[in-house]
């Protein structure tokens, strides 16, 4: 069936990693396991890590997975790759060679931006597949215990995951601890008389680890039950770099695997449905913004006004918003024919509001920023634990509103953890709203 | 540089999530069978028809945004021109197709999944957890019951027989001794998988347990006051009823006793299908019932349940008479049911403590009922009421489960 055996792989891979080492990048050594179909999807229900705890979510993330891929709706990703020391990287037997070799060059994109970009400083890479396994183990255990069993488990998990992008988005910043906090009020309280903070409140700080704080400071959590919150919330913090750098990732990778490929000189056999691939993978989808077209294309035209070294630089440093903030300019928002649109409640129908020329490409861009990667997740921090031991929580409203079904289901979930009466306070229309 | 691994899993490391997952969609069928039971298509159907139910796929919630008009999205226009307030669409473009970019998925779009049962089917999800209660041995004939019975285990055995218990139990004692022998360490990383030896199945064998002969009593209004909404559902819940009965039972008779000022013994078919028309005298039906079980069913060897369905708007002299048959019909009945159809329930629903109102005990908590005269059969009924005398009341299709759970769920009743 195939057309390639394990020797092409070994050939084509010694040939990538030449010329990469020529453009100065700087990877972990990359494991790639070749499976099937039914695996890729499995590998993909679990964001590709081969030691995920289970939860029923991933179950239905494989059916959706395959039934879109039944349909015809989506095909299965070329690549799929995690950040660790050795990145893991998954070739799908059913493929061409001319996809594996694409998806080798693009993998040594990623690996690359992983040890590279600034962002991905934290994340633990030689130790996070041992991290995620003794988690599974973990969790296996308490479904396996007579005691707990797995409709305990689930509970903890299902609220977990309601909020589990609640937890701090800077990564590379190390948080003041409490402590901390308490010595600099001291100072300041030495320093300015008038100064009279309340050292008794709870958090001293707007608290952003919502996953964090609820673990460590509700009153009825069980310790099994506070571990399984944690485990949630150090997976979160494990993405968190990937969903700030979406674009950026993909963008970077994208460059690369079409800078090794042409220099490659694959045979025509190869190289024309390499072509057709690369510009599959490219292409802008209408309506909406594909993070591989953006940073593909934002990285070409820094790589042309500039040059690669620029790149290579820029690859460490920036963030998706910083990056789309610094680099994006009118020229670039005509080519891509951006453009930013909202349902209208009057009308009932969706309508323009600005498009990418002189007088709106600013704000278009703007747009663009706040729909990119976690921007699109609203924020949520603990406020205060009040005396009455009532958790009270407070949306950062930038301008959009939350989805009230949704908000008050996750409320639920919140109020379940906590074990105590929870406030929330958000804006709705303009008007201060609280559960 | 690189390393290539032919990867030869022998586990489908999704399988016991997808199963759950699974579960978890069934689990949510069965919730909205409950809704969709008093749907007119289904009543007066044959057990061949296939009901679709539709059920709503596992949502995940987040915090997510809404859609007022800050919330702008973007996208590329390719290579179409684009004009400032120019009209796109009806539905966000992202929704419509119901699959985000993955990992920070906010989708919004409902996933539906339209699941089809046949009537058996549904029979099966319903009525599971229910029993006809307290069916006395009586002599004569009998109503075969077949039951399995767990009874002891084996080594061999098929697979949705494996005794959790019994295997876990096994794997223990093993692990224990490899612990001792120094084979294992338990707290390395290591796991201490089953083996096949482990293995215990329940060993199961057919009983055939005999019942008591059972009768039941169907017993519905159809006079004028029963207006196509009382009447529906008044034979929802009498096909409920009906199909419960087959569902659970091999062999019982029915009796089907329609009324208005006089009654009548009719036919299955008629039952379900009369039209409605004149006064009400329920205690023509409750005689006619009496009579017929004086006659055929006499209560030293018939297990006798009656049901009796109406909305309660009896002429006022035939109260009385109605509860004395009653007390007569309870003295020889295992079980008699009053269920009372009445639309100003519904909106007074939420002003009852549930409990209350469909265990029988006195109308006390119902303030809107308090003021109104006593007078009438359902608060009369009351000194009636205990654990073989019962009364429901039906504002909406929905409160019929509640009832149907409050007849027969017993302590199992959700």
């Amino acid at each position: 069936m195939s057309d390639w055996t394990e020797k092409d792989l070994l050939h084509w891979d010694e040939k990538i990693n030449r010329i990469a080492e020529d453009l100065g990048l700087d990877w972990y050594p990359i494991d790639y396991e070749i499976i099937d179909y039914q695996e890729m999807l499995g590998a993909m229900a679990y964001v590709g890590l081969p030691t995920h705890y289970r939860h029923w979510s991933y179950g239905k993330e494989y059916e959706r997975t395959h039934t879109l891929y039944n349909m015809g709706q989506t095909g299965l990703p070329y690549e799929m790759i995690i950040n660790s020391n050795p990145s893991i990287a998954y070739l799908m037997r059913e493929n061409a060679l001319y996809i594996h070799i694409l998806t080798m060059a693009h993998c040594v994109g990623h690996s690359d931006f992983f040890k590279q970009n600034r962002m991905f400083a934290d994340t633990n890479p030689n130790h996070i597949i041992d991290s995620f396994k003794s988690s599974a183990k973990y969790v296996r255990k308490l479904i396996e215990d007579p005691s707990i069993g797995i409709e305990k488990v689930e509970h903890i998990l299902d609220a977990a995951h309601a909020i589990k992008y609640q937890v701090p988005r800077t990564p590379g910043i190390q948080l003041k601890s409490q402590e901390e906090i308490l010595q600099i009020e001291k100072l300041k309280m030495q320093a300015d008389p008038n100064y009279e903070p309340d050292l008794e409140r709870v958090p001293l700080r707007p608290e952003y680890n919502v996953l964090k704080f609820i673990a460590e400071n509700s009153k009825t959590l069980k310790e099994w039950e506070r571990n399984l919150i944690l485990i949630v919330e150090e997976s979160s913090q494990y993405f968190i770099p990937q969903a700030l750098t979406k674009v950026m990732n993909e963008g970077w990778a994208c460059t690369i695997h079409h800078k090794i490929v042409n220099e490659l000189n694959l045979p025509d056999s190869l190289h024309l449905p390499f072509i057709k691939l690369h510009n599959q993978v490219i292409r802008p989808h209408l309506g909406q913004v594909n993070p591989y077209h953006l940073g593909y294309k934002l990285f070409e035209k820094i790589i042309e006004d500039t040059s690669f070294e620029e790149a290579l630089t820029i690859r460490e440093v920036h963030n998706d918003m910083t990056f789309l903030r610094c680099y994006i300019d009118e020229e670039f928002m005509r080519d891509m024919n951006y453009f930013s649109y909202s349902f209208k409640k009057d009308k009932k129908s969706i309508t323009i509001d600005d498009i990418a020329d002189e007088s709106g490409w600013e704000s278009v861009r703007d747009d663009l920023i706040t729909n990119t990667g976690l921007n699109r997740i609203p924020i949520v921090y603990v406020d205060e634990v009040g005396k009455d031991n009532t958790l009270s929580l407070v949306h950062e409203h930038d301008g959009r509103d939350l989805d009230l079904r949704y908000a008050e289901k996750v409320y639920n979930y919140i109020a379940s953890l906590w074990g105590d009466n929870v406030n929330f306070v958000s804006l709705i229309e303009n008007e201060r709203w609280e559960f | 540089m690189s390393v290539f691994r032919k990867h030869k899993s022998i586990v489908d490391r999704a399988s016991s999530d997808r199963l759950r997952h699974k579960k978890k969609i069934d689990k949510a069928i069965k919730d909205s069978i409950k809704d969709v039971i008093a749907e007119e298509s289904i009543i007066g159907q044959n057990g061949k028809k296939k009901i679709r139910v539709p059920v709503r796929g596992l949502k995940e919630y987040r915090f997510i945004y809404g859609n007022n008009d800050q919330n702008k999205s973007v996208g590329s226009g390719g290579d179409h021109p684009l004009k400032r307030g120019q009209k796109i669409g009806k539905q966000r473009a992202g929704e419509a197709q119901g699959q985000g970019t993955g990992k920070a998925s906010d989708q919004k779009g409902d996933e539906y999944y339209d699941v089809e049962v046949s009537l058996e089917e549904l029979a099966e999800y319903l009525f599971n957890d229910l029993e006809l209660p307290d069916l006395e041995k009586k002599q004569f004939r009998f109503v075969s019951h077949e039951t399995i019975k767990r009874k002891g285990y084996r080594f061999k055995g098929i697979r949705p027989r494996l005794s959790k218990k019994e295997t876990l139990k096994r794997k223990i004692r093993r692990q224990k001794k490899a612990e001792k022998l120094g084979s294992f360490d338990p707290e390395g990383d290591e796991r201490f998988p089953f083996h096949k030896d482990d293995l215990k199945y329940h060993h199961i064998k057919p009983k055939i347990k005999e019942n008591s002969s059972a009768v039941i009593f169907f017993l519905m209004d159809v006079s004028g006051s029963m207006s196509q909404d009382r009447k529906f559902l008044a034979r929802s819940f009498f096909f409920l009823l009906y199909q419960f009965l087959n569902h659970k039972y091999d062999q019982v008779e029915v009796v089907f006793i329609s009324h208005s000022t006089y009654a009548d013994r009719v036919p299955e078919e008629k039952f379900f299908n009369v039209g409605t028309n004149g006064g009400t005298m329920i205690s023509t039906s409750l005689d006619l019932e009496l009579d017929v079980i004086t006659k055929e069913f006499h209560p030293n060897a018939w297990n006798i349940y009656t049901f009796y369905c109406g909305d309660g708007e009896n002429w006022s002299s035939d109260n009385e008479k109605c509860l004395d048959l009653f007390k007569e019909i309870k003295e020889v009945s295992q079980l008699t049911a009053y269920c009372e159809i009445n639309e100003h329930y519904s909106g007074l629903a939420d002003e009852i403590d549930k409990d209350d109102v469909f265990h029988g005990t006195p109308w006390g908590t119902f303030s809107a009922w308090k003021n109104e005269e006593m007078d009438n059969l359902w608060s009369k009924l009351n000194p009636l009421c205990d654990s073989k005398f019962k009364k429901v009341m039906i504002g909406e299709a929905s409160h019929i489960w509640r009832a149907f759970h409050a007849l027969f769920g017993g302590n199992k009743s959700t």
